[in-house]
């Protein structure tokens, strides 16, 4: 969730609440006579606020399993479980006094900190990374249609390379008609002879794009072709079956715009429109890649915070019977 | 030579040194006819104006040239021969340079053996022409179902176009180029199969040689199995349908029809089907009906697993009635009888023709027709049903047979109309008109005069409006909706365009009984004032809108068609998928949007239907299904019978097939069900069920909105981003 002007609300009642408290910790523990206690009338009233706080931050996970249910948008749980999650570990610690204490609440008091810290460190990369993955993954598709994506890519390059060069081997037998990101179904048949499918690229710029005439494939001689062929096997299908593999030339746009410049200059006229359509598709790849990327940063500390947070709830669950019942 | 003892009127003239007398204004070919004299010809055909543009008619009249005999009209004293060296040469010459020009055998020559040209040249001798054969091709054109077009083969006799503009007042046909590109044009020179011609065939019986041939000949035809019957023109002739239909062009049709029988339980057609054979029914019962269960899919939404499965359920449609569901309504069907929604079951009988709109516009079977007993039945393609349709006792007929059994149905179908007394229902089944229209015909003109208020009874028509600079569609009108009441409430001017979209009918009410209408029942006068109030301001708002029309970008991903988008911040957007799943969950576990699409700068126009102000997934729906609900939200309602049309016709994938179990009757053991997996099409409806779109709701990062891209981007395209 981005962090602009319509938090603001929500930044100034967390504040008020935040100072407030802290005025009345500030109070109480100048003047209490034994020194502030988290089992005085206080001190459970912070540690039943910081635990409620925890339960409704909690709680945010059990309302996205019913997102139809009428009990508030998403948006103002969303919001409540930033604001309200990150005030528990200050009444939390008014609670505990800024001790850590026994074991139990030691481990308690680490799980809170890693846990408000986490969702910190999310909401920052929740509030960047979006932005990044907008601007750097024009071409993005939904995440779990990448490895599909890629397969149709190195079909698209396959074909390319071979409507200029001749069989390579790397075209499939069977002819069929290709799913192309984002879910547009491609409007060509795929044939061995067929030039180059268009690219997400295309469907991005709008339809009218994706339907431009092609141009005349002319097939290169063995010794014409021979740069492009090399060039192709060597690094544009390795590429294209593992983009993460490091060290590639490919993986890199300056090196490969590099790559590709020289590689035209070898080739005769005929073959650059086949090398654009290389050089797109690599473009394509990489982006896939980078979107993995952004992807892994905006939902792998989910895996961290989730189960602490559950595990928080736990066991200040059980701190709190143990130390109101005993 | 006229004497004294002529009677007045009438003309003296001698032919080949016979004395002939004619009326005046009498050509000479015709005089020549009337009297035995056969004077060769292609251009000229009896029941249509001469042209005399092929010339083979040349006769000697004494002139200093030879003249064309079909444009010539007799004079008193005119001495005329018609086979002298001079003529039989001049004619010789003529049809070596057509056949120079010609294919031979054409098609016609090669199936029949009766190309008028080749038959003359052969006769005289010029089959092999001195002139060198055209070595361009002038191209065929293989797109109408029922005509095949070979350019080559054409003489520019211009007897086709004829046949479509004088005879048949259709005026496809036309003339175009000139010199050795002149050649015949469908419209503005379209293919022959996406032109307006409505395939009457006249142009086909029209042409001397095989430039137009009906398809049947050349291997189109509907095919024959056990318990199918084809027919010979004479058989059909003695069939009372057929009285009065050109016996050539059943003879050119041979195939197109065929004369079925079923045993009592076969099925006729299934619903979804697609097809391009309509069937009318000679003999027995037939039961028609949609398999499709009528039921809402009704989701209160909870829990993924048991407890879901247990909110969620099939219902009957009486447990969830939509808001404006005030009365029964009726689903309309491709056949002479509109089935009623709680029970939709329906029965043909001898003389129904069903399966008109598959046939006419290739739409997809709207019902399942089976044999109730044994059933006899002509099933006929396009070319042939249209013939039919044009055949004034066939017609009387099939107008009669819906007056009777559909028409009072179809009335009481518009909500509106629910208080008409039954006289006056009887009154108007009476005074209606019956009015059919060709794809691309004017039903009727912005400025006109209107004095007529019409009801849908098959097809579509597009109504629009002009504005400077172009044409603004402001909705497609299907079976029983109706259009004509703006104007003749309100001043008594059309105020939109009504263009038939494909093959249409319409109820006409006169403007006399709409006024009466208006008189006697002002709870319906009352309710057409509000819907044309209602039009009125929806269509001004769309006019506004388009004088508002922004950049390029924004006009090319169809945003300014759209009345509702589905957007993502992607700059907010997390990718967590919130949005899906909630629509997932809203309807029953299958998702209506896909959270991918066009983007427009940091926004995602996300795959999820718009609510297109020109929705042209309406247009085909051979059920009415599909339909528009208070001006915005496009709903496809629970009788769909998945033949996929809408899915087709969306321009922007917005609409998706899903297969749905449910229980059918087991056609093996009667009186028993079992479980099929049907198709459903499906689209968002806005979650109108729960207040608001559940995508928008369920998105914990404020990415999702539901906008009028007009309001919401207008900052963005006038002077920076949306705040």
């Amino acid at each position: 969730m981005r962090l602009d002007r319509t938090q603001r609300g929500w930044a100034i009642v967390s504040l008020a609440i935040f100072s407030v408290s802290a005025m009345v910790y500030v109070f109480y523990a100048l003047n209490a006579p034994q020194g502030p206690r988290g089992g005085s009338t206080i001190g459970l009233v912070f540690g039943s606020i910081g635990f409620a706080f925890m339960l409704f931050a909690a709680f945010l996970g059990a309302r996205k399993r019913v997102p139809t249910w009428r009990i508030g948008r998403a948006q103002a749980w969303m919001r409540g479980h930033l604001w309200l999650g990150f005030l528990a570990l200050p009444m939390i610690l008014f609670h505990g006094r800024f001790h850590f204490g026994g074991t139990l609440t030691r481990v308690l008091m680490w799980l809170l900190i890693i846990t408000v810290l986490s969702g910190v460190l999310g909401t920052a990369l929740q509030h960047f990374v979006p932005r990044a993955m907008t601007s750097d993954v024009p071409l993005e598709t939904i995440y779990d249609e990448i490895a599909h994506v890629r397969s149709l890519l190195r079909e698209e390059a396959d074909r390319a390379v071979e409507s200029i060069c001749g069989s390579l081997g790397f075209t499939k037998a069977s002819i069929e008609e290709g799913q192309r990101a984002g879910g547009f179904t491609a409007l060509r048949t795929m044939a061995a002879s067929a030039v180059p499918l268009r690219t997400s690229a295309a469907v991005s710029a709008g339809a009218s794009a994706a339907v431009a005439a092609a141009p005349e494939i002319i097939l290169l001689s063995e010794e014409e072709s021979a740069p492009l062929r090399r060039f192709y096997v060597q690094e544009i299908r390795p590429f294209l079956e593992n983009p993460k593999q490091r060290g590639q030339r490919l993986g890199d746009a300056q090196k490969a715009a590099s790559a590709f410049a020289g590689l035209r200059t070898l080739l005769t006229a005929a073959g650059h429109a086949a090398l654009d359509d290389l050089s797109d598709i690599c473009d394509e790849a990489r982006q896939l890649r980078r979107q993995e990327q952004l992807h892994h940063w905006l939902h792998d500390w989910l895996l961290l915070h989730i189960p602490l947070s559950l595990a928080l709830i736990l066991l200040g669950a059980i701190h709190a019977v143990m130390a109101l019942r005993y | 030579m006229t004497t004294a003892t002529t009677p007045p009127g009438l003309v003296d003239i001698t032919i080949d040194g016979q004395s002939v007398r004619v009326p005046a204004g009498t050509s000479v070919f015709d005089a020549a006819r009337m009297n035995g004299i056969s004077i060769p010809t292609l251009c000229h055909l009896q029941n249509q104006t001469p042209v005399g543009v092929c010339r083979l008619c040349v006769v000697d009249t004494g002139a200093r040239v030879l003249t064309a005999s079909c444009v010539r009209p007799v004079e008193p004293g005119l001495n005329v021969v018609t086979n002298s060296e001079k003529v039989l040469g001049a004619r010789k010459t003529l049809l070596e340079l057509m056949m120079a020009d010609h294919p031979s055998p054409c098609t016609r020559q090669l199936n029949s053996g009766d190309c008028e040209l080749e038959t003359l040249a052969s006769a005289a001798g010029a089959s092999q022409p001195r002139f060198a054969k055209r070595t361009v091709a002038r191209g065929e054109d293989a797109s109408s179902l029922a005509i095949a077009v070979d350019h080559d083969a054409c003489i520019l006799c211009d007897r086709c176009i004829r046949g479509c503009d004088e005879v048949k007042n259709n005026f496809v046909l036309g003339g175009m180029g000139k010199g050795y590109s002149a050649g015949i044009a469908f419209d503005l020179n379209s293919p022959m199969g996406d032109s307006t011609c409505i395939s009457c065939g006249e142009c086909m019986v029209s042409c001397p040689t095989g430039a137009l041939t009906n398809k049947g000949v050349v291997g189109t035809a509907i095919a024959t199995g056990p318990g199918a019957q084809g027919f010979e023109a004479e058989d059909l002739l003695q069939i009372p349908v057929f009285k009065g239909v050109s016996g050539t062009f059943l003879e050119l049709n041979r195939g197109a029809i065929v004369k079925r029988r079923y045993r009592k339980g076969e099925i006729i057609c299934r619903e979804g089907e697609f097809g391009s054979t309509a069937f009318y029914i000679l003999e027995g019962k037939a039961k028609v009906s949609i398999s499709t269960p009528i039921a809402h899919v009704k989701t209160q939404g909870g829990a993924k697993g048991l407890f879901k499965r247990l909110t969620s359920t099939l219902v009957a449609r009486e447990e969830d009635k939509r808001e404006e569901e005030t009365r029964d309504r009726t689903i309309p069907i491709d056949a002479s009888v509109d089935l009623s929604y709680g029970n939709p079951v329906a029965e043909l009988g001898p003389g129904d023709l069903f399966g008109e709109m598959t046939c006419m516009n290739f739409y997809p079977r709207s019902a399942t027709v089976i044999a109730e007993s044994d059933v006899v039945a002509f099933e006929m393609l396009r070319n042939v049903l249209d013939i039919m349709l044009k055949n004034k006792s066939f017609r009387a007929q099939l107008d009669q047979t819906y007056r009777r059994r559909a028409l009072e149905n179809h009335l009481r179908g518009v909500p509106m109309f629910a208080d008409l007394s039954p006289d006056f229902i009887e009154h108007l089944k009476e005074s209606v008109e019956l009015q059919r229209f060709a794809p691309g015909q004017a039903i009727a003109l912005q400025g006109e005069p209107a004095d007529s208020f019409y009801l849908v009874r098959i097809g579509f028509v597009k109504i629009s409006e002009n504005y400077p600079g172009g044409e603004m569609v402001l909705a497609y009108l299907s079976r029983g909706d109706f259009f004509g009441e703006i104007g003749l409430l309100d001043g008594g001017v059309r105020t939109a365009t009504c263009i038939a979209l494909d093959h249409v009918e319409l109820v006409r009410v006169s403007g006399n009984d709409f006024r009466q209408m208006m008189e006697r029942f002002p709870s319906v006068r009352k309710g057409l004032e509000a819907v044309a109030a209602g039009r009125l301001a929806a269509n001004q708002q769309r006019m506004q809108m388009v004088h508002n029309v922004p950049i390029d970008q924004f006009l090319s991903q169809g945003l300014m068609e759209a009345q509702s988008l589905l957007i993502l911040d992607l700059q907010n957007c997390t990718r967590c998928d919130a949005c899906v799943n909630a629509c997932a969950d809203a309807h029953d576990g299958v998702t209506r949007l896909i959270r991918d699409g066009l983007r427009f700068d940091q926004y995602l126009v996300a795959t999820s239907c718009r609510q297109c102000r020109d929705p042209l997934c309406m247009v085909g729906c051979p059920v009415g299904s599909i339909r528009r609900r208070n001006s915005l939200e496009v709903i496809i309602e629970d009788w769909c019978i998945g033949c996929g049309l809408c899915a087709q016709n969306c321009p922007y994938g917005n609409i998706n097939l899903h297969p749905f179990e449910v229980m059918i009757d087991d056609p093996e053991r009667t009186g028993r069900k079992k479980a099929a997996i049907k198709q459903k099409a499906t689209s968002c409806d806005l979650c109108t069920h729960l207040k608001e779109p559940s995508c928008v709701y369920a998105c914990p990062h404020d990415a999702a909105h539901r906008v009028d891209p007009r309001t919401f981007f207008a900052d963005m395209l006038g002077q920076g981003h949306p705040k």
